[in-house]
């Protein structure tokens, strides 16, 4: 410690003001919410983006196929507006992660990069085992984007519900569970039917995980 | 019980705020010097000295790597830091349960 660079050569001095009891309990409270909500990158309204961008993407998805009959699968068009909204869900997220662990470094750090190498493994497998069932015969569109969405997401869940339990967050393990939940039971309502039921399952939970940021004590929204 | 039974080491404005700070990281979890300054607001030489009296105590440990303008110095909590801000919120929540 004392290195030129960090300290720039200032000259250290006290700066010890008296606290009475109910004054340090007060200054105690604020820091330990202020750091709570600056080092945590979730937040309800990043929660909100969220919820609004499976909402909108499943939701085009859906009007591009809901009157197909025979089911050819979502229009080019409609793909390219859901992957633009996953896309701004991800830079979201990556600008909200990079701010909130800026300067951090340990164990967490190496935590989430072994997280996100379990999640790219996850996806991959899911995508090898697609090209070998469609290379085995099941060429249908049906097939392959009911297979497609549903594996995905509960692939994710699984990924984060694992990141969860070891991290003992039990409001993010109960999201993950949720989100393969609805995957499956959305596979239910078939190809055309699953888009409408993924986007309105997933957006509901994800309100509701905004909500519970914004209210519950203990989360980084109120630090309390 | 008085406020005498607060550890004067972390009665201090700056030095608790410190150790609430870095209290919000997860455990084996370190912050950049740069950035628990930009947190709490205090001038270099201020964090320093204070940092200094907590890491004597064994409250924290700090890291420096690298050299010259690309060093870098990290600051972590210790177990009997932890241990301590426990105890002297405890401390604090029965006196204010007293009065």
């Amino acid at each position: 410690m004392g290195e030129a660079s960090e300290t720039g050569g200032a000259e250290a001095h006290e700066n010890e003001g008296a606290l009475d009891a109910g004054e340090a309990a007060r200054l105690l409270a604020q820091t330990q919410r202020q750091a709570q909500r600056d080092l945590d990158f979730r937040s309800p309204l990043l929660s909100l983006v969220a919820a609004v961008v499976v909402l909108v993407g499943f939701g085009i998805v859906w009007l591009s196929v809901r009157g197909q009959h025979p089911y050819t699968g979502p229009t080019a068009a409609s793909l390219v507006v859901l992957y633009a909204l996953i896309a701004i869900r991800i830079g979201t997220v990556i600008s909200a992660q990079s701010r909130a662990g800026a300067g951090v470094s340990g164990r967490s750090v190496r935590l989430r990069r072994a997280e996100g190498a379990a999640a790219a493994a996850a996806l991959l497998a899911v995508y090898v085992l697609m090209a070998a069932l469609v290379n085995q015969g099941n060429r249908h569109p049906a097939f392959y984007w009911v297979y497609g969405v549903a594996a995905t997401l509960i692939a994710l869940g699984a990924v984060w519900a694992g990141r969860s339990a070891v991290r003992e967050d039990w409001q993010d393990l109960a999201i993950s569970v949720a989100v393969m939940l609805i995957a499956a039971g959305s596979a239910l309502a078939g190809p055309r039917g699953m888009w409408l039921s993924d986007g309105i399952g997933c957006c509901v939970v994800l309100l509701a995980n905004a909500g519970a940021l914004a209210l519950l004590p203990g989360s980084p929204a109120t630090g309390r | 019980m008085t406020a005498d039974a607060l550890d004067p080491l972390i009665h201090v404005p700056a030095r608790l705020q410190i150790m609430a700070t870095l209290a919000a990281l997860p455990t084996g979890d370190q912050l950049s010097f740069t950035r628990l300054q930009d947190m709490i607001g205090l001038t270099p030489g201020n964090l320093i000295t204070h940092l200094r009296k907590l890491e004597d105590a064994g409250y924290l440990t700090t890291e420096k790597t690298g050299s010259g303008p690309a060093s870098r110095t990290s600051v972590a909590l210790t177990s009997q830091g932890r241990a301590a801000l426990d105890l002297y919120t405890a401390t604090l929540r029965t006196l204010l349960n007293g009065l």
